[in-house]
């Protein structure tokens, strides 16, 4: 397995730096570390939160598209990484993705509702993946839904980044990035140059 | 009161710039740094190990700051260090990024760490292919200078008897991750080197710095001084010999000179106060840059030099050469998927490289004439960039990005443009900055050469992942733009002929001679490698010759 025989320090993660962090007060999933440097007042963590740039009803869709995207398994998902957070506060910062957010959220409405006769969030767990199967999967597209292939792709990507960039997300990686070593880690793997075991054994 | 005189007035504390300010002071010269920026705090300014979720925007920056930033180094994390505010133009068809750190310690604060010689395949690059000129220095001259900067800064490397690369003086080299042996094997079947970078970071402790701690974010600032930055390295060496007076927020303006033509001192701006100052001195080392000398020095319009000081020649501003990046090729390692995941970017992208290895038997054995070089890159990055173009959603989805994590990988070129009449830089005649000095005007495009150079490893970068048995996705994706490299030299080039060239072979103008260049600037062209360890060794030269002139009376000490 990786990074045996790396001498691995404890992360010292170090207190107090979440530096400009804070300065957008609702960041109630993110656990930021912001007891510092006089904003105190930002600490107060709303108990509910609420969006920046979505309408709630917008909000809820998005929450559920990127609870679909990167769901609660065996391991935490978008939910509980507060993603939906995460898209209200970089599309509320950017006017550019603005209008295809909006957009995309009222087709996909429309388009449950011509399909199903139901809003998107009213539609069973399984219902809402059959109508997005077709938007999110390319073996599965079909014609006449290109603009919901597109804003599925938007909806993605965002959830892509606001999961990964998060710490829930780092731990389902096992994110190395930023953890301190005592030498520079190496191949686990001598004797096997090019990996052809390697990659076996772990299939 | 009497007006006070410094031996030396040094502009700029870069590379170039920090290592003449440590040589002169050590050698007991009075020496005035002018710095254009502030000093910088390493737990305010740099990452600081910072999570992303540290981060407002979690590390991506501000969406309405995105675009006005100057490259990776420039980020959310970093951006105060950077400067904003001095501008610059383009010619009409020119396209320049110039990401400029103006703090004390400048880009050395962020820098990639690669640090591989020059050798007389570059020195002697003309005689051997016809085009341009060579440089007036051979690598058995310089070599002295690039073994005691090694030895100062600490590289990490091994010895590898390559033609195009001369073997220095090491520290252990980092350890390959499974991803190099993998490519390795690939680039022995295709007939292409792969070995461990030049890599200016402290594999042990080295000279009082402390080890490497391999956090991976060396260009976003190291919290312990663990590579080379001139304000860990250079600068409190300088400040214990008590000759040294740094003045920050000191915009230069341009060099004073007296009724003979020769400097006398320099002009700045104070950016506090907004206020001219002049400051005097014996001489002066001009190492802002390379640009931004040729632009102090083109401002610097007098009787005697009506087109800029030490431009006799015509030279300055001329002969503008850089790298050209970008991503020959791009995939992923089957053998690494579903692999548990690796620290792969604790050298931060500088653990391995593939050094030229064209036109070295004949220079012209291929299309184009030079060489370049490929720094390879993947394995788990800090973020999963595949992963936002990946097909699906779902448990199967999730799934599959922590399969893939630890397999991507690229490869990065780094290609010399050639010298032409066409690529330079100039005043522009009507743009001025905030503080009334007129600002550079870039004209450049790249050459024919150089983009026969990105057609030629896009095909072997490819070569190179299939036969290490990897998946090619993309092969030759947008270049980066001119002056993303950080990498600009040739506008104050070094030459023995006055005519031609604006300094001597030892960075000393031909036309003022108490006027020295020290920084990339003085090289002909930028080679396939990086321009740091040479902005310091040549530094050194320049600066141990302008001491020597001291010693022999030439510049009469204060």
């Amino acid at each position: 397995m990786a990074g045996q025989g790396i001498q691995r320090r404890e992360v010292l993660r170090i207190l107090g730096t979440a530096a400009a962090a804070a300065q957008f007060p609702g960041f109630s999933k993110w656990g930021l570390a912001c007891g510092h440097i006089g904003n105190a007042a930002l600490q107060i963590k709303p108990a509910v939160y609420r969006p920046q740039f979505f309408t709630a009803a917008e909000y809820a869709m998005v929450e559920r598209l990127t609870e679909i995207i990167i769901p609660s398994d065996d391991t935490p998902g978008a939910r509980e990484a507060g993603v939906a957070e995460f898209i209200d506060f970089m599309v509320a910062n950017d006017p550019e993705p603005q209008y295809p957010f909006r957009v995309g959220l009222a087709w996909l409405n429309a388009h449950a509702e011509q399909t199903n006769g139901k809003r998107f969030v009213e539609l069973t767990p399984e219902e809402q993946t059959s109508l997005l199967e077709p938007l999110g999967f390319k073996d599965k597209a079909r014609p006449g839904v290109e603009s919901g292939v597109r804003f599925f792709s938007l909806m993605r990507e965002f959830t892509v980044t606001g999961f990964y960039t998060s710490e829930i997300g780092f731990k389902e990686l096992d994110n190395p990035a930023l953890k301190f070593y005592a030498e520079s880690p190496e191949c686990p793997h001598q004797g096997d140059p090019e990996h052809v075991h390697v990659s076996q054994s772990h299939s | 009161m009497a007006k006070q005189t410094y031996d030396v007035i040094v502009i700029g504390t870069g590379a170039g710039g920090g290592m003449a300010i440590k040589t002169l002071c050590e050698a007991g010269l009075k020496v005035c740094a002018l710095n254009a920026g502030r000093r910088l705090d390493p737990e305010k300014d740099f990452r600081y190990h910072r999570m992303p979720w540290d981060m407002n925007f979690r590390g991506l920056d501000d969406p309405k700051r995105r675009g006005e930033s100057f490259g990776y180094m420039d980020n959310e994390y970093t951006k105060a260090a950077w400067d904003h505010e001095i501008p610059f133009t383009v010619a009409p068809g020119t396209k320049w990024m110039w990401p400029r750190c103006n703090a004390v310690g400048g880009k050395t604060n962020f820098w990639g760490r690669s640090s591989a010689r020059f050798g007389d395949i570059d020195f002697k690059a003309a005689s051997l292919d016809g085009y341009d000129v060579d440089w007036p220095i051979t690598h058995d001259e310089i070599s002295p200078f690039y073994t005691r900067v090694e030895k100062m800064i600490g590289v990490a490397s091994t010895v590898q008897n390559r033609p195009s690369n001369p073997d220095g003086s090491y520290l252990p080299p980092f350890k390959f991750r499974c991803l190099d042996f993998i490519l390795q094997a690939g680039c022995n079947k295709a007939g292409v080197p792969y070995l461990p970078d030049r890599c200016a970071q402290l594999t042990e402790a080295h000279e009082g710095h402390p080890a490497c701690h391999f956090c991976g974010e060396c260009t976003t600032g190291c919290d312990v001084g663990a590579f080379f930055s001139t304000p860990y390295f250079l600068l409190p060496k300088a400040e214990a010999t008590k000759n040294l007076e740094l003045r920050t927020n000191a915009l230069a303006k341009n060099v004073l000179v007296d009724e003979n033509g020769q400097a006398t001192g320099v002009a700045y701006i104070d950016r506090k106060t907004k206020q001219e100052v002049e400051v005097y001195g014996r001489a002066v080392v001009v190492a802002a840059s390379c640009i931004e000398s040729s632009r102090i020095m083109l401002n610097s319009k007098s009787r005697h030099w009506p087109n800029g000081i030490a431009n006799s020649s015509a030279q300055l501003g001329r002969n503008l050469c850089d790298h050209l990046y970008g991503e020959s090729a791009r995939g992923y390692l089957p053998q690494l998927v579903g692999q548990p995941s690796f620290p792969d970017h604790v050298g931060d992208s500088t653990i391995a490289w593939m050094p030229r290895w064209q036109n070295l038997k004949d220079p012209h054995e291929e299309n184009f004439i030079r060489g370049y070089s490929i720094y390879p890159d993947g394995g788990c990055e800090e973020f999963p960039g595949f992963a936002t173009d990946m097909d699906g959603f779902g448990s199967s989805f999730k799934r599959e990005v922590k399969r893939r994590y630890p397999s991507p990988v690229s490869f990065g070129i780094q290609a010399p443009s050639l010298r032409s009449d066409t690529n330079f830089m100039d005043l522009d005649p009507e743009v001025k900055d905030p503080y009334g000095i007129p600002v550079a005007r870039m004209h450049f495009e790249w050459d024919e050469n150089v983009l026969k150079m990105w057609e030629h490893s896009k095909q072997v970068c490819a070569e190179v992942l299939r036969a290490a048995g990897g998946v090619v996705e993309e092969i030759g994706g947008e270049q980066e733009i001119p002056g993303w490299s950080l990498h600009e030299t040739g506008t104050c080039r070094m030459g023995n002929d006055p005519k031609k060239f604006v300094t001597n072979r030892f960075g000393q103008t031909h036309d003022v001679p108490n006027l020295y260049v020290c920084d990339a600037s003085v090289f002909l062209n930028c080679t396939d490698k990086t321009t740091t360890i040479s902005i310091l060794a040549f530094s050194l030269r320049t600066s141990e010759h302008l001491i020597e002139n001291f010693r022999q009376g030439e510049h009469k000490a204060a």
